[in-house]
């Protein structure tokens, strides 16, 4: 065992000097070859930047500053440690804020003082162990190959133990990730017979609330919270689930209970800001947006919606000039991110329009309008919507229509936001040539998809392809579009074979699918094909070595 | 703020935390000289140097309990129950203890399958263990053996030695009557009401943990019995 330790690297991260000293000569005995330490949080991260450590020994308390679970969130989320960094949080005594952390800034093990070097040894090697075996799962899921990794979690739960809780909670967020409800329901209901588990009951709620059936959902979030109320994961769904309901005063409710448990979760702040502002709460809304912002200032984390969000509270308590230093602000900090200067551009106008700077706001509007042409397309559909209302205001009627038309071509079998297109139009006053426009261009798209399933059903794979392989280049978020080229091109692939090529395309258009709605039927029926035919691919191949 | 405003049990709390800081780098320190010492076949030294860190060791106990007790309280403790290997747990108790056994020559044994598993708040159960093999280590004659495996439903950790048993007044008054009862005489019943509150916190439907003494055993000595649902 020792083995694995030897010639690793470690990093020590204490304040502390005997304590640093101390961490050192444990892992020297251990035989780890390469030793660094930082005494604060600076040092730490250069540290980390610069060099691949296979431990990390991190003290969570570092004094004055940013703590260990700071360091831990900037390494994970900068890509400067990866899965094979086992990273040990060290502290005096377990504190919440150390457990109350974003859930997937997590640390892979902590130890509390006093310890000694066995114990410490022990756990390392505990967690190689764990790794070890969970690797081709992990591999596996970096590649998008979820069924792979679903089945490889089944192989080990049926030969081993020792792991059965890490895998059964891995194999029910493979599940979830492909949309496959009934089976993640059994599994959660499997691990509830034996005895109730947080994890396990969330997760059984989640069923529920993707399934629309609102009411159990909140039923069981309920309950996770009345066993376990530092939970804080099922205050989040119970929130969501209560918003969805319409019982936006409860969902608001909820959210300060949580936030007062662990003020120092960005996202959440953020969320209970929206729904404040929705309520009109909007002093508590200004403060959540402003916790939010000061949380994440510095890391790598912070949202660009938390700007904006905070932007509208000020604009709407008359404080257009602070919202607009606060976009300002936005604008530095997401330079690289168009969406989000997109958000600030829009909201900025409306800002100067409540300053009575019409100059002003016009120029905000041409900026918008400017990113929104850089982005090809690829604005996500709320985004847009939003700019279209703005354009509606403005009196560019055609502007706005334009946009909205984009969005019903990427999105024309999207019945939640046909519904959100149509209310623009009927605010408007143009009720009826938005419904007419929405036929057409549905039409449009349908046309062009049942020419493609035309020519497919008739065995023209290849002509019917070229044909959604073009029109995917203007709606490149068209679930069906996608989906239906995914369906000719494993018909192709059936048919003539295939090679990596081929199957990574499918991969991919699969999972931009995925992305849009992992609940999609087509997706899950096309993602098992895909996997039956690899799989029938290896097994060709392991018979022609035979 | 008014001197009298301050709540006078915080205050004792963040001296407590102040205080366990310098024991582990007190006992850090002992842990490190005694290893160097056995390594140099300094056996004198080693001897001299277990009944220090046994009592270090002690006092972070109680300071841990301590603290612990005070954040149950006030319902800011981190309770996490998970699932865990419970020899590992176990093993990892007695690591801490092994050197002031191995001074005293004390025998040290663990029976527990490999894959047992339950689902409990790791860092209080460790805490509960310790204090049981604290107990032990001073009652016992030159055994102490920890036996942990799923009995009716129920987790069972007993925890049991060659000495010369409890006396039965201590087994009267067992566990119901956690409180002012000196579970080790000259105690303060600290460990025991520590164990029993902890044991009260793991739950599973409407059956409880629970923590007990009894005589007998493999050794025939006291054991302290643990039950988690």
């Amino acid at each position: 065992m020792t083995n694995s330790l030897a010639n690793s690297s470690a990093l020590i991260i204490d304040d502390f000097h005997g304590m640093r000293t101390m961490l050192k000569d444990f892992v020297k005995a251990m035989g780890v070859k390469t030793i660094d330490s930082a005494a604060n949080a600076r040092d730490a991260i250069s540290a980390l930047r610069s060099k691949h450590y296979d431990i990390v020994l991190c003290d969570f308390n570092l004094g004055p500053g940013r703590n260990g679970l700071n360091i831990l969130e900037e390494a994970k989320v900068r890509k400067y440690i990866g899965y094979s960094t086992i990273w040990v949080m060290i502290t005096a005594e377990k504190s919440m804020a150390m457990f109350m952390g974003a859930a997937e800034i997590k640390p892979d093990d902590y130890l509390l003082k006093p310890f000694n070097g066995k114990m410490l040894e022990a756990r390392l090697n505990r967690q190689i162990e764990k790794r070890r075996s969970l690797r081709p799962i992990e591999d596996a899921v970096a590649a998008q190959n979820y069924l792979d990794a679903i089945s490889l979690c089944d192989e080990q739960l049926s030969r081993e133990s020792r792991n059965t809780q890490d895998l059964l909670r891995i194999k029910s967020e493979l599940l979830m990730t492909i949309g496959d409800l009934t089976a993640a329901r059994a599994l959660f209901e499997e691990v509830l017979a034996l005895r109730s588990v947080p994890w396990a009951k969330t997760g059984l709620g989640k069923t529920y609330f993707l399934d629309h059936d609102l009411p159990r959902a909140k039923e069981i979030f309920q309950e996770v919270l009345s066993e376990n109320r530092m939970y804080l994961e099922a205050a989040d769904w119970l929130a969501k689930t209560l918003e969805e309901l319409g019982d936006t005063v409860a969902a608001q409710q909820v959210l300060q209970n949580a936030t007062s448990l662990s003020p120092n979760t960005a996202a959440r702040q953020k969320t209970l800001g929206d729904i404040a502002f929705k309520n009109g709460a909007v002093d508590l809304a200004q403060e959540a947006y402003e916790a939010a912002i000061k949380h994440n200032e510095d890391s790598v984390l912070k949202n660009p919606d938390s700007y904006a969000g905070l932007a509208k509270v000020l604009i709407d308590k008359g404080a257009a000039g602070d919202a607009v230093k606060i976009l300002d602000n936005c604008r530095q900090q997401f330079k690289e991110e168009p969406e989000a200067l997109l958000q600030a551009a829009m909201i900025e106008s409306s800002a100067y329009q409540k300053l009575g700077q019409p100059e002003k706001a016009a120029l905000a509007v041409a900026e918008a309008e400017k990113l929104m042409a850089g982005m090809s397309g690829t604005a996500g559909a709320r985004i847009t919507i939003d700019m279209a209302k703005l354009q509606f205001q403005r009196g560019e009627k055609d502007k706005a229509m334009d946009l909205l038309g984009s969005v019903v071509k990427n999105n024309h079998e999207d019945a939640e936001i046909l519904k959100q297109v149509s209310a623009v139009f009927s605010q408007e006053k143009l009720g009826e040539a938005g419904a007419a426009m929405i036929n057409e261009l549905t039409q449009e798209v349908v046309n062009v998809n049942n020419q493609g399933v035309r020519l497919a059903s008739a065995g023209k794979f290849e002509e019917g392809s070229l044909l959604l392989r073009e029109a995917i280049k203007t709606l490149p978020n068209n679930a069906t579009l996608l989906t239906n080229l995914c369906g000719m091109l494993l018909g192709l692939m059936y048919k003539n074979g295939g090679g990596e090529q081929q199957t990574a395309e499918i991969r991919e258009l699969l999972e931009r699918v995925r992305k849009i709605n992992p609940f999609n039927a087509k997706y899950q029926e096309y993602l098992k094909s895909l996997d039956r035919f690899e799989s029938r691919q290896r097994g060709a191949v392991r018979a022609d070595r035979e | 703020m008014d001197a009298e405003d301050v709540d006078f049990s915080d205050f004792i709390a963040s001296s407590i935390h102040d205080i366990k800081n310098s024991l582990n780098v007190q006992l850090g320190s002992l842990e490190m000289l005694a290893d160097r010492c056995r390594q140099s076949g300094d056996t004198a030294i080693v001897e001299r140097l277990a009944p220090m860190i046994y009592e270090a060791n002690r006092m972070n106990g109680n300071l841990i309990q301590i603290l612990s007790l005070y954040k149950l309280g006030k319902s800011i403790y981190p309770i996490d129950f998970s699932d865990q290997t419970v020899r590992e747990v176990i093993e990892e108790v007695l690591l801490q203890s092994q050197s002031i056994m191995d001074a005293k020559g004390i025998g040290l044994s663990l029976d527990c399958a490999d894959d047992c598993h339950w689902y409990f708040d790791r860092d209080l159960v460790a805490g509960v263990l310790i204090n049981a093999l604290n107990n032990a280590y001073h009652y016992t004659d030159d055994k102490i053996r920890v036996v942990a495996a799923i009995v009716g439903g129920f987790l069972e950790i007993r925890v049991e030695d060659n000495g010369a048993g409890y006396p039965e007044s201590f087994l009267q008054a067992n566990v119901s009557a956690a409180k002012g009862i000196s579970f080790v005489s000259g105690s303060t019943g600290l460990g025991f009401y520590f164990s029993s509150r902890v044991a009260g916190l793991h739950r599973n439907g409407d059956r409880r943990g629970s923590v007990h003494i009894e005589n007998g055993g493999a050794y025939g000595g006291g054991c302290f019995v643990l039950r988690l649902p």
